[in-house]
């Protein structure tokens, strides 16, 4: 059987004129893990705000919120912010009527040629993958049972649709928004290879859904020991000795401390690093990541590997393999670990120290607080969210406690316009405050690449960049533009539309369809000129306070779908 | 929906008319009233730590041979071995990888200069901290606010259209606020894909609304124009649609999977620089070269791909050699010894390649610091000789005819060069 990777797959099958899409899949042949540019960041220069700042509940439904749906603002406005907090910062998948609707009523396509081993497809098939345990998924690795690999990546295609149609109409929005910043704060390349997209449901759902609100440390450790992150960062081929060093690397630098506690200077000089002498170093030595790498040998998957201590199971959970250890004697952070310690010992201890460190602290509130507040979060709220982080180091819901702090901040409410939607906030937004009828299909999964997000295929373990200046380049904000245009024509046919028939009785004239779709989309008006080029947009050369007229019916319809679009199209919808 | 080019161009052109002014009358390659030329550079990155101790190194050192399995180092003999090069550093027997033919023809023929353990001095081995320093130009210090290719712009002020362009996504940190700075995959679809009637009018109220200071405006902006220079200067057929990209002297970019996109990178910097926009400086990024595991069954692919597309480059290029400049750099070498995963760590000294039809080609430069435990950066890795910024500010005084390297690399002190390319050295500032 002819094997394609990942991309190459669906680079096959997904018909997609916008040839820059294309030439922007990467296929990767085998497991490499591909730094691309870290874009360029921000630089000082920060938004400036020229708009009032808006009601709290616009700031909530776009900052913790894929934006409001009609009728959002109304009831926030009802139950008051506080209470909307709260509410969101419990979620409750029994009470999520939409969302369950649409994942149980959605199809994909899936299509591939028979041959003598299995039948051919081609057919709109529901998910069935999501809620499924591992030993249901982990046949789908095993080269041994035949069958398409439409069939062994299904599982991952089936989570990035149910991602979409989440991040649309489920009503624990928070979680959704969580979701996607944990996934890539642990980034996972799921296109690595056709292992990972197999069991993606399980990363999905056990390790970052499961966790989202949670303790980090057990989140870390949960981490640790999925099969994607092993995979991706070449921890389940470690063993000593040399150790492979690539988790035990991204773990300091991107999972816990950061790379601004780095000491690359001090390489092997531990004892220089302040605070080493009394065990609380600041920051961690190229040597710390040697002896980290050491203390996870051994950890991998049970997937049947090659090992000359016998082969391994094959049963898809993670596996510890002692003949793979470096039993002995190592030092992280300045603390000594004695050799020959009991399974696990070594690796769980490095994850004490590193979700316990104050300086993980530090890491990883300010990215929360970036995600939920401003590209560059006032150090007063990181402040804040360290304090809570650490007093709640113990608890199970130390994440929600934490987003708590964030959110409930006079910071959150006094914070506007210091976020540039990123692609899936962009779109999403822009679906739930127009209320169509969305049925994605794997086609949006390359719209946002195109736009510079590849949901759940970021190639570096970085994540993607979660401050404006790779949103903001001439590339990705033409194809911005051109998504909208594109949902709007319908090239993907994941979207229907109906324009009129949500104007409300008494909406007729231009001036008032223009006011409609401005409290829709954006929830606050617009500058006087900009609202006239609107009104003008529409109206041409009739009055405004008539209705609008067209040379025929498609070409109203057109007019409002275009005037629609345009709106999103501007600065004020494109932030949030 | 039915677009209908025609139409689409007229609101086009009115809007560029209304946008450039002046600066329409000076977008030849050098602006008019400059006396100064400049090459045109084009720096190829390669993303994710590129094994330089696999693409070329002294074949039969027995430091290396200790170090590695032979599916992870060059040959001397036997199956497969490496390619020997002339002038090599040392005396040694230095070999290219064999998938590299095209870049030991470019030497041969004297185009290609090639410099060994060169880097950071710095010895971060994070790959975001390396190319953070590396490309703000300011090794150890993350809060330069700004490129060094930047910095090497704004003190040029060139007048052009499109003076400097990523061939990406997004623009890397080497030119990180650059106010004219343009992103682009790929410039024949490079338009607004609107409605035949609504979408001119919709780019018109694009250009009244993205008017503000905030960097989400100036995007905006910044589109807008880059989205009428195109539109200006792309071929087009008879009907008025963008004709593809056609290469001259007959050459074909590789396309197989593993270029990753560096075959259409390429080409787009190879179109842009014909539209005669005023190219200075393109940036292009090849990934893939993050080797922690079975190195042996990536690595060769991923030069083939470096190899063939470098060359289709140039010979596309014919006709610009005596005014172009590439130089292929990465953040950082792999380490000497192999791990048990099949596969390379994060090291240090690595090599750069310097292509121009003005570059002292032929030769290797630099110092060989030898691969023995003692010879080696922190006992494991190839040690860095040259400083990356010697390499660069070569090229930035002797073909981009700029001495101010102070602001290009402020704290790098002693401007040395290897005669790696022809130029005068102007007096240093």
């Amino acid at each position: 059987m002819t094997t394609f990777t990942r991309r190459q797959f669906l680079g096959r099958t997904v018909l997609l004129t916008a040839t820059s899409v294309l030439a922007a899949c990467k296929p990767k042949p085998s497991p490499v893990v591909t730094p691309t540019p870290a874009s360029a960041p921000t630089t000082a220069t920060q938004t400036q705000i020229t708009t009032p700042l808006p009601p709290i509940e616009v700031i909530a439904l776009n900052r913790m919120a894929f934006g409001p749906r009609p009728g959002d603002l109304d009831y926030v406005r009802q139950i008051g912010f506080e209470a909307y907090v709260e509410e969101q910062l419990n979620p409750n998948d029994d009470d999520d009527p939409l969302a369950t609707e649409r994942l149980s009523q959605a199809t994909l396509h899936i299509a591939y040629d028979g041959n003598s081993d299995y039948e051919g497809v081609d057919e709109d098939r529901p998910l069935f993958t999501l809620d499924q345990p591992l030993n249901k998924l982990w046949p789908l690795t095993n080269w041994e049972i035949p069958a398409d690999y439409a069939e062994r990546v299904r599982p991952g295609d089936e989570t990035i649709v149910a991602t979409w149609i989440r991040a649309v109409y489920s009503k624990w929005q928070l979680r959704e928004l969580l979701v996607d910043f944990w996934h890539n704060h642990f980034n996972v390349n799921m296109g690595l290879s056709e292992r990972l997209a197999a069991i993606w449901p399980i990363y999905d759902r056990e390790v970052i859904r499961q966790h989202c609100l949670g303790n980090f440390r057990a989140f870390l450790e949960a981490v640790a020991q999925s099969q994607p992150m092993l995979y991706y960062l070449d921890n389940a081929s470690s063993k000593a000795s040399p150790a492979n060093e690539n988790y035990a690397r991204e773990l300091f630098e991107l999972h816990t401390l950061g790379a601004d506690n780095y000491y690359n200077d001090l390489y092997n000089r531990w004892r220089d690093v302040p605070g080493a002498e009394e065990g609380q170093p600041i920051g961690y030595i190229d040597q710390d990541v040697y002896e980290a790498a050491r203390a996870f040998t051994g950890w991998t998957v049970a997937d049947g590997s090659y090992s000359e201590a016998g082969e391994l199971p094959n049963t898809g959970e993670f596996y510890y393999h002692e003949a793979w250890h470096d039993p002995y004697q190592k030092r992280v952070l300045g603390v000594e670990f004695d050799a020959n310690q009991p399974p696990l010992a070594d690796g769980r201890k490095v994850l004490d120290l590193v979700a316990t460190h104050p300086a993980t602290a530090h890491h990883l509130c300010t990215k929360l607080c970036r995600r939920l507040v401003a590209d560059d979060p006032p150090q007063s709220l990181v402040d804040q969210a360290v304090a809570t982080w650490m007093a709640a180091q113990a608890e199970p819901d130390q994440i929600k406690q934490t987003v708590r702090t964030i959110l409930l901040s006079p910071e959150f409410a006094a914070t506007w316009g210091q976020k540039v939607k990123r692609p899936l906030e962009l779109l999403a937004s822009f679906l739930r405050a127009t209320n169509v009828d969305f049925r994605p299909s794997m086609d949006i999964f390359w719209i946002a690449g195109n736009m510079g997000q590849w949901l759940f295929n970021w190639v570096p373990p970085t994540g993607h960049p979660d401050r404006a200046g790779y949103w903001l380049s001439t590339n990705v904000t033409l194809n911005r533009w051109n998504t909208l245009l594109y949902l709007l024509a319908d090239w993907h046919s994941m979207v229907e539309y109906d324009w009129w028939g949500q104007h409300p009785a008494g909406v007729t004239t231009s001036r008032q369809i223009v006011d409609f779709w401005l409290e829709r989309l954006l929830g606050r008006p617009v500058a006087d000129d900009v609202y006239q080029a609107l009104l003008d947009f529409l109206r041409q050369e009739r009055g405004p306070d008539v209705p609008p007229g067209g040379e025929n019916d498609q070409d109203l319809n057109e007019k409002l779908a275009n005037l629609v679009v345009l709106i999103a199209m501007m600065p004020d919808f494109q932030w949030r | 929906m039915k677009v209908t080019r025609r139409q689409f161009l007229i609101g086009c052109s009115a809007a560029i008319g209304a946008m450039a002014g002046g600066r329409l009358n000076g977008l030849a390659f050098a602006a008019q009233n400059e006396t100064v030329t400049r090459d045109i550079l084009v720096v190829l990155f390669l993303r994710g730590g590129c094994d330089g101790l696999s693409l070329l190194a002294p074949a039969g050192d027995p430091n290396y041979v200790a170090a590695r399995n032979d599916d992870l180092r060059l040959g001397d003999g036997g199956f497969d071995p490496g390619l020997p090069l002339a002038n090599p550093l040392a005396g040694l027997d230095f070999r290219l990888h064999p998938q590299a033919a095209p870049l030991r023809e470019l030497y041969d023929s004297q185009q290609l200069a090639i410099v060994h353990a060169c880097g950071l001095t710095n010895g971060t081995r994070s790959h975001f901290d390396a190319m953070d320093f590396m490309e703000r130009g300011t090794p150890g210090d993350k809060t330069t606010p700004n490129g060094w290719l930047t910095r090497h712009l704004l003190l040029t002020n060139p007048t052009g259209l499109f003076p400097a362009v990523a061939a990406a996504n997004s623009q890397p940190i080497s030119m990180m606020g650059y106010p004219d700075g343009v992103a682009m995959y790929e410039p024949t679809s490079f338009s607004l894909q609107g409605h035949w009637k609504y979408g001119p009018m919709q780019q018109n109220l694009l250009r009244k609304f993205y008017t503000g200071n905030t960097p989400l405006h100036q995007a905006g902006l910044r589109t807008l124009n880059a989205m009428d220079t195109v539109d200006l200067h792309i071929t087009r057929d008879s009907d008025g649609y963008p004709l593809p990209y056609q290469p001259e002297n007959g050459v074909e970019y590789p396309s197989d999977y593993y270029l990753s996109g560096l075959d259409s990178s390429l080409k787009t910097v190879a179109q842009l620089i014909k539209m005669d926009v005023g190219l200075q400086v393109a940036t292009i990024d090849y990934g893939g070269w993050d080797t922690h595991e079975e190195q042996a069954y990536i690595f060769p692919d991923q030069v083939n791909g470096l190899s063939r597309g470098i060359a289709a480059f140039y010979n596309d290029l014919s006709r610009y050699h005596g005014r172009l400049t590439m130089v292929v750099m990465s953040e950082f070498g792999r380490r000497l010894r192999e791990n048990e995963s099949r596969g390379t760590d994060h090291g240090h000294g690595n090599v750069m390649f310097v292509l121009g039809g003005n570059v002292n080609g032929g030769q290797m430069y630099g110092n060989w610091p030898g691969l023995a435990t003692e010879q080696l950066d922190n006992g494991v890795d190839l040690a860095v000789t040259t400083d990356y910024r010697t390499v660069l500010s070569e090229i930035v005084v002797r073909r981009l005819a700029n001495p101010q390297l102070s602001e290009v690399f402020p704290a790098f002190a002693g401007y040395q060069p290897l005669n790696l390319v022809r130029g005068s050295d102007l007096p240093i500032q």
